[in-house]
């Protein structure tokens, strides 16, 4: 080989990915394994760290719990090779299960900051399972809600932004959808809003009122942006 | 026509709340091939066969498995055939199906297993037979062959734990025996035949009967004497085992389903070569799995790198009983390597199981090596060179500690070995033996290792106690007590140095019962159902295995595990398992047998231990 001849040029991939349906019971390293392997078949030449057990140049947004779509998957590789996002994208889309798909893939330009960093909140959904009649005790529930919320999370006026929509297919569905701050979590080290015990938190409110949920879903992630947040950009 | 009835999403994730590893019963892997009933012509399933997989063990260990990736990737190719794969349940799955009554269903299409046509079990080892009986229970089948009807499906059994037929023939409505690449096809077009014609179930068993590899147990009559011995099997015509004479024929598969979640042997296994020529005494697999047929290399290599293209793995096994004694296998590791990395950057691993490491073939480690140089495995079976002789196991204390000193001056730290109890003609010397050998191999580590290294050193050692198997020249033979096996191992214990050796011992109670299901004949059966019925499954986990349910179930039959066991047979009698022909005929079993009396005998003991009369 000719010294100079071969320099490889170093790409970096961000991009989003969701995991639907029967994807959502995988667990995150299921999901990093099924995505390396996708690799591999694409015929990306993924980077590798140094040293005595070298490991692919890949990294992940932190993990969506078991058993929850997520339209919100965030994911960085490192590759030998120089293409852009729109090739990324396709290639590694006909290697993946239509159930998990790439929707979006862009080369980055730079050193940026690790997913852990930039993500700050994660927008969840869920579906609640009530007749239409009992309006008056959903109204209750969502004010139990909202109480709670400002009793255990201690961050008063602090929620961004906080809608009850009804869905699209039936009037029996509705979606709360919770937007936090994410600044107040870091700075008061508020462990309220960790998926896990919020769930936990809104299960017991579900109990009282007998309502049933369903359809959780993670649905987008979003960024600090001065006082405010804004979704994530890849 | 039958109904075919399929467990609809909802309704899974209904059941899937609160599941341990929900990845195991969904199915979306990459290379799933079965067919869609949902896109096919000429009206979904009904003109296709409907072949379930079944593998009693959990996901994990099930896709770990080649034999069953070999018969899916088969059927799927054939149009008129659809295979789906079943696994067995995990304990809290188990509960909640059973909870909210609902049959186990395949992985594909979730077709409740009693909607299949037919539904073959493979059984790679005896304490999964409760599993088989809790499969059939939860898919809504009766397990009892007689008891099924013409709705039923046919259920059929396979595998190394099949080739006994008898301790499950009452479950089954046929077994195969030997290898499944070509028969498995005969009899599914057989099948065909059967079910579009509605003829009845006898003219098929009867059909596929003319088969070599079949056995259909209904056609065979057993007659005891009152001690439940043997006194004759009628019709005396043996049952021929299945074997494919080339396996180049068929081609390895190159697109298996890889699973989504990790499993235990996560990586693309390549099967190298089938039989073994080495002959020890002690291994049913070297006698069943006979004769020797090995792949080519050359096509070896290409369809390995092929394989590691489609599936995406960067890790290889390439698997046989005895991987050093593949001819090649220097140039198929070194082409397999060249080749992957022409068109690959990945850095390939490679493992080489069943690699009897001598001085050549440590050098063959270092090729396949990459990353830390992590543990060597050796089996030398027994610590006594009588022993290794009486048990044909040729390897020579010498040359292993040779390759053990060149290993730590290679830099490898771990050592693992291998070692059984309870062995033919074991005496107390022997026993001790196996600790004298490990302080040997310590005091080569010493000699080797600069200081710092030797207080890492760690040797793992796995002591087995001997479970005598049929068609083995050791079928005959008396299973040491459970108790004395329990003594034996103290006694290592104790007198191995603790500070550099880790020390793994199977629950001789467990080895005990897998003997007598091994060698059990058609009684044994019961023995199975009561087991089940009082809790008995997944047997080969530690956790799990439970000997006084196993004791109450012989009991309750009537019959004495000893028997079958520590009693051991008398070389003239018919064997349950003689209505099959595994290809090793009896005399040879016989004349090996009596070539390890000859080297029991053939050594005196003194103070310098064992030697040569």
């Amino acid at each position: 080989m000719q010294p100079g001849i071969n320099i490889i040029q170093q790409v970096i991939i961000r991009f989003k990915f969701y995991k639907k349906e029967e994807f959502k019971y995988l667990s995150h390293l299921d999901i990093v394994r099924i995505l390396c392997r996708a690799l591999n078949r694409a015929g990306f030449n993924v980077a590798y760290s140094s040293g005595y057990n070298p490991k692919p140049k890949i990294r992940f947004s932190a993990p969506t719990p078991l058993g929850i779509e997520s339209f919100a998957e965030y994911g960085e590789v490192t590759l030998n090779d120089n293409i852009d996002g729109n090739e990324f994208k396709e290639r590694i889309n006909k290697e993946l299960n239509n159930k998990m798909q790439v929707v979006e893939a862009k080369k980055l330009s730079g050193k940026t900051d690790s997913f852990m960093n930039e993500i700050a909140v994660n927008l969840y959904t869920f579906a609640l399972d009530v007749a239409s009649s009992t309006k008056p005790l959903l109204e209750k529930f969502y004010g139990s809600i909202w109480e709670g919320l400002i009793e255990k999370s201690d961050f008063m006026g602090s929620i961004y932004r906080y809608e009850m929509l009804p869905s699209k297919e039936s009037s029996n569905i509705v979606f709360l959808k919770i937007y936090g701050y994410a600044k107040i979590f870091k700075e008061k080290n508020n462990d309220f809003f960790k998926f896990n015990n919020f769930y936990l938190f809104l299960k017991e409110c579900l109990k009282e009122y007998r309502i049933c949920i369903g359809n959780v879903k993670k649905e987008e992630s979003f960024a600090l942006d001065g006082n405010g947040i804004k979704a994530m950009q890849i | 026509m039958k109904e075919i009835k399929i467990l609809n999403f909802d309704m899974l994730e209904k059941l899937l709340e609160g599941i341990e590893k929900p990845g195991r019963y969904i199915n979306t892997e990459i290379g799933v091939r079965s067919k869609n009933p949902r896109v096919e012509e000429n009206g979904g399933f009904d003109s296709k066969i409907l072949m379930a997989l079944v593998f009693p063990d959990i996901y994990e260990v099930g896709m770990s498995n080649l034999g069953i990736q070999i018969l899916y990737d088969i059927v799927n190719k054939y149009e008129n055939f659809t295979a789906e794969r079943v696994f067995s349940p995990w304990i809290d799955f188990e509960k909640k199906l059973r909870e909210e009554k609902i049959k186990i269903f395949s992985l594909e299409n979730r077709i409740f297993l009693d909607c299949f046509d037919i539904v073959g079990f493979t059984v790679q080892h005896e304490l999964l037979y409760t599993n088989i009986l809790n499969m059939l229970d939860l898919g809504g089948i009766n397990i009892y062959s007689k008891q099924r009807d013409e709705r039923s499906p046919i259920i059929c059994a396979g595998g190394p734990a099949a080739v006994n037929p008898q301790p499950i023939s009452k479950f089954m409505d046929f077994f195969v025996i030997g290898d499944g690449e070509e028969i498995i096809i005969h009899i599914l077009q057989v099948l065909k035949v059967y079910k579009e014609s509605r003829k009845e179930k006898g003219w098929f068993l009867k059909e596929i009967s003319r088969l070599d590899g079949v056995y259909v147990p209904e056609f065979y009559k057993f007659y005891y004497y009152p001690d439940g011995r043997v006194k004759k099997i009628e019709p005396e015509k043996k049952i021929k085992k299945a074997v494919i004479k080339n396996l180049d024929e068929f081609k390895i598969v190159s697109n298996p389903v890889i699973p989504n979640i990790k499993t235990i042997h996560d990586r693309f296994i390549v099967e190298i070569m089938r039989g073994c020529s080495r002959g020890c005494r002690f291994c049913q697999a070297g006698f069943i799995y006979r004769p020797v047929r090995k792949r080519n290399v050359e096509s070896l290599v290409r369809q390995s790198v092929e394989g590691l293209k489609n599936t995406g793995y960067d890790e290889i096994s390439f698997l046989s009983l005895s991987s050093s004694d593949y001819g090649e296998i220097e140039q198929l590791i070194r082409d397999t390597i060249s080749l992957y990395h022409s068109s690959q950057t990945v850095r390939l691993s490679i493992s080489l199981p069943s690699l009897r490491l001598d001085s050549f073939n440590l050098k063959l480690m270092e090729l396949i090596q990459t990353g830390r140089k992590t543990g060597l495995t050796f089996a030398p079976e027994a610590g006594s060179q009588r022993m290794r002789d009486i048990i044909n196991k040729n390897i020579k204390e010498s040359e292993m500690i040779e390759t053990i000193k060149m290993a730590f001056d290679e830099g490898w730290e771990k050592i693992k070995l291998y070692f059984m109890i309870g062995l033919p003609f074991e005496s107390e010397d022997d026993v001790r033996e196996i600790t004298e050998l490990i302080e040997r191999i310590i005091a080569a580590a010493r000699e080797k290792l600069p200081r710092k290294k030797l207080s890492r050193l760690k040797i793992n050692v796995s002591i087995n106690a001997f479970c005598p198997k049929p068609f083995t020249p050791f079928q005959w033979i008396s299973q040491d007590h459970p108790e004395n096996l329990q003594m034996k191992f103290n006694y290592i214990l104790k007198n191995v140095p603790k500070r550099y050796v880790d020390i793994k011992w199977v629950d001789p109670y467990k080895s005990m019962i897998e003997c007598a299901l091994s060698r059990g004949n058609e009684f044994v059966c019961d023995v199975i159902e009561y087991a089940w019925r009082g809790g008995a499954k997944f047997d080969n986990w530690s956790d799990f295995f439970n000997f006084n349910i196993w004791e109450e179930s012989f009991k309750r039959a009537g019959l004495d595990a000893g028997f079958f066991t520590t009693a051991g047979f008398s070389e003239d009698e018919i064997l349950p398992w003689d209505v099959i022909d595994i290809g090793v005929n009896k005399k040879f079993l016989l004349k090996e047998y009596d070539k390890s009396k000859k080297c029991a005998a053939g050594y005196k003991y003194n103070t310098a231990g064992y030697n040569k009369i």
